[in-house]
């Protein structure tokens, strides 16, 4: 059966998840990385309300922990991730320093970007990470990363990460078209959630078949089931693969769902806008969860060592919010400054001066045409 | 030794030589690999650099800058061209949501050196989506420089500017500039951001014109003379930055001012230009300020009223008389 989010939330239990051709060191990276991104996003929900210490947008990405994991274990230092608001596991993924996004969404100085963007805009440019708010601008965005990448024959590709709410977007199809003409080393990764905002994909677009669409545009299209994360692992690993050989692009849809509101730990239960069964269907199949049965079955995994992870995990946590708590707010230095950079050094190398002759104001304006 | 240019051919040749001096530099844009290169401002350039770095686009200008900044991270630095600053506008949200702001979000840590060449139509019914004027839209957002050269002169050092600058520029063309000719030495030099020029000295009234109005300004200084008076006209060729002190310290020379902006009247250059040097010497102006700009109306095709839309020599010298009491 075509995989949707209408037989999806039908289908029970997920029984395919295999480890079959992992290596076990991978199967607990991908159990770690997910734990680690669930409690982090646990925590600083937690502590958003009353403490009104963070005070930015954050929209949480709970129950949407496996492509992070699997993103993060196959992305190089010198790749580029480009992603949407929901943007804490993108930044994860790509190993930017947590402490640094504790930071930021804290306002402090400290912070990845010193404060300036907050959760929805971050970005960490030393890690070649990019976020940013507005719906498919990154995803445009990534084509010029791997335009460059591919002009320079560097070897390096470019991942744009966002939600199917982005393909509403002219934007989104004009990054296909040229994408595709031009073989792009270029990784699309669709989380589809089946929500913009509180919005059903199906209100907004003719149907889910994103993966359909993209095809004839020369982009390769995958759908995986979203929360098996071994699977997302072994997709993205053979895509990332074939782009790094100049055989690009390509798309992965993975559906997945969010399990907390569109933004911030506030209910939005009351727009009424799930399916009934859905969360249940989903919570169910929690990619830990899923991930968690097999490597206990297959003795990888046992109580006490999931203790010690969750022990390790709580203290990087703690370590990251007294970090961010005791560094310091940022102060106003000079607004110019904070947007432009005078300094041109490569002008300052390239280029002479010269003096200005006399301009003939009397010469006529040039004789227009009809182009 | 002076050698006169066209501002189009200035315009060619400083993109020609900042390819030849940085590997880095690509152009993208439509049909800018053609023999008839947007107005002859990227002819040859493909058989000399190849079609990798001058690159024809699709018809996705919002792509298209999205993709220009995207490839600077990288290291490049492009060059993109619109046939029309119209066209442009399906890239506003790449402009204003990201490429403006994009250093600024990056705690400085980050640079988009982007150069966004767009050329301002007018003329033989251009109509109203083939010719507006919107400088001042760029110059309001702060994180973009925004030049607007008259003269081929400046079109060369400002383009170099631009392209070896690390902040984005607009490079605002005017088109019935494009035939103009001026002096321009060959090599490859620079005309900074910021520095406005006077173009002709005069303590009676300062005239500061912008873009494709400086050279009707200076006919209207010229016309002026003849009558004794004595124009000081101040090209300010960067909105953004805006040399504000050049301008002001004319006009405390001068203490009249009329500005000439080649855009509508309401919330433009002109308005920012008056409201500086009222905040600075307002009480020491001897009469009111005025504008000459287009009306408050979009372009229309007729030749009937395109004559009536832009304002020539005579327009702006009648503001000069006025203002002169
Ligand atoms: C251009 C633009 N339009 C509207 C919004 C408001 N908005 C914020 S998130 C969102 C829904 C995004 O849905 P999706 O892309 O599926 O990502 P998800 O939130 O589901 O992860 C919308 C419409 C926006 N940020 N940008
Ligand atoms: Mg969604």
């Amino acid at each position: 059966m075509e995989l949707s989010h209408r037989t999806l939330s039908l289908s029970g239990h997920y029984r395919e998840l295999t480890l079959r051709d992992l290596e076990p060191a991978v199967a607990l990276q991908l159990f770690r990385q997910m734990l680690r991104l669930r409690r982090m996003e646990e925590a600083l929900l937690a502590e958003y309300h009353p403490a009104e210490e963070m005070r930015c947008p954050i929209h949480f990405c709970i129950g949407q922990e496996a492509i992070p994991a699997a993103l993060s274990g196959l992305l190089k230092a010198d790749d580029f991730l480009f992603s949407h608001h929901r943007s804490h596991g993108y930044y994860f993924a790509k190993g930017a320093p947590l402490k640094e996004l504790f930071a930021e969404i804290y306002g402090r100085s400290t912070g990845a970007d010193a404060g300036n963007a907050g959760s929805q805009d971050i970005s960490h440019s030393g890690s070649h990470f990019y976020s940013g708010a507005i719906l498919s601008g990154a995803v445009s965005i990534s084509v010029g990363a791997a335009l460059g990448f591919q002009l320079r024959k560097t070897g390096q590709i470019a991942v744009a990460g966002f939600g199917e709410g982005a393909t509403d977007e002219g934007a989104f199809w004009e990054a296909m078209n040229f994408s595709g003409k031009r073989r792009l080393p270029l990784l699309f990764v669709v989380e589809n959630n089946r929500y913009a905002t509180f919005s059903d994909q199906l209100k907004r677009q003719a149907d889910d078949n994103i993966c359909e669409r993209v095809r004839p545009f020369g982009v390769r299209a995958t759908k995986i089931f979203g929360n098996d994360a071994p699977l997302a692992h072994r997709t993205l690993e053979a895509e990332m693969k074939r782009l790094r050989e100049g055989d690009g692009p390509a798309l992965v849809e993975a559906y997945t769902y969010r399990w907390n509101s569109h933004v911030g730990p506030e209910d939005d239960s009351s727009n009424n806008y799930r399916a009934p069964g859905e969360m249940e269907f989903w919570k169910d199949n929690c990619p830990i969860v899923l991930l968690e049965e097999r490597l206990r079955e297959r003795g990888m995994l046992d109580d006490a060592a999931k203790a010690d992870l969750e022990r390790e995990i709580a203290l990087e946590i703690a370590a990251n919010f007294k970090f961010a708590k005791e560094s310091p707010f940022p102060t106003v230095k000079d607004w110019h400054r904070m947007n432009f950079e005078d300094a041109s050094p490569m002008a300052d190398r390239l280029l002479g001066t010269a003096s200005r002759g006399g301009f003939d104001p009397d010469q006529a304006e040039s004789k227009l045409g009809p182009y | 030794m002076s050698r006169q240019l066209s501002y189009a051919k200035a315009i060619l040749e400083a993109t020609d030589q900042a390819m030849g001096l940085c590997p880095q530099v690509i152009v993208l844009g439509q049909l800018v690999d053609t023999q008839s290169g947007i107005f002859g401002t990227t002819t040859g350039l493909v058989g000399k650099y190849g079609a990798e770095r001058v690159q024809d686009f699709p018809v996705s200008e919002n792509l298209m800058t999205a993709t220009a900044m995207g490839a600077s991270l990288t290291g490049l630095r492009p060059v993109i061209v619109h046939q029309r600053l119209d066209f442009m506008l399906y890239s506003l949200d790449a402009i204003a949501n990201w490429l403006a702001l994009w250093r600024f979000k990056s705690n400085g840590k980050s640079a988009m050196p982007v150069t966004i060449r767009t050329i301002a139509g007018k003329g033989w019914g251009q109509g109203p989506q083939h010719s507006k004027s919107l400088h001042a839209w760029f110059a309001h957002l702060p994180g973009l420089r925004v030049a607007v050269p008259a003269t081929a002169y400046d079109a060369k050092g400002l383009l170099l500017e631009s392209i070896f600058s690390e902040t984005p520029a607009i490079f605002v063309e005017g088109r019935g500039l494009f035939s103009m000719t001026d002096d321009v030495p060959e090599k490859p030099y620079r005309v900074r951001f910021g520095q406005a020029v006077i173009r002709r000295q005069g303590k009676d009234a300062t005239l500061v014109a912008i873009g494709s109005m400086v050279p009707v300004a200076m006919r209207a200084a010229s016309l002026l003379e003849k009558e004794g008076i004595e124009v000081e006209v101040v090209d300010p060729r960067t909105l953004n930055p805006l040399d504000r002190k050049t301008i002001c310290d004319s006009v405390s020379k001068t203490g009249r001012l009329v500005v000439a902006d080649p855009a509508w009247l309401s919330f433009g250059a002109a308005a920012e230009i008056i409201a500086t040097v009222s905040e600075e010497l307002g009480d020491r102006l001897k009469s009111k300020a005025a504008r000459v700009t287009l009306p408050d109306s979009h372009t229309p095709m007729s030749m009937a009223l395109e004559k009536e839309f832009y304002p020539d020599e005579n327009d702006v010298a009648a503001a000069v008389r006025k203002s002169l009491g």
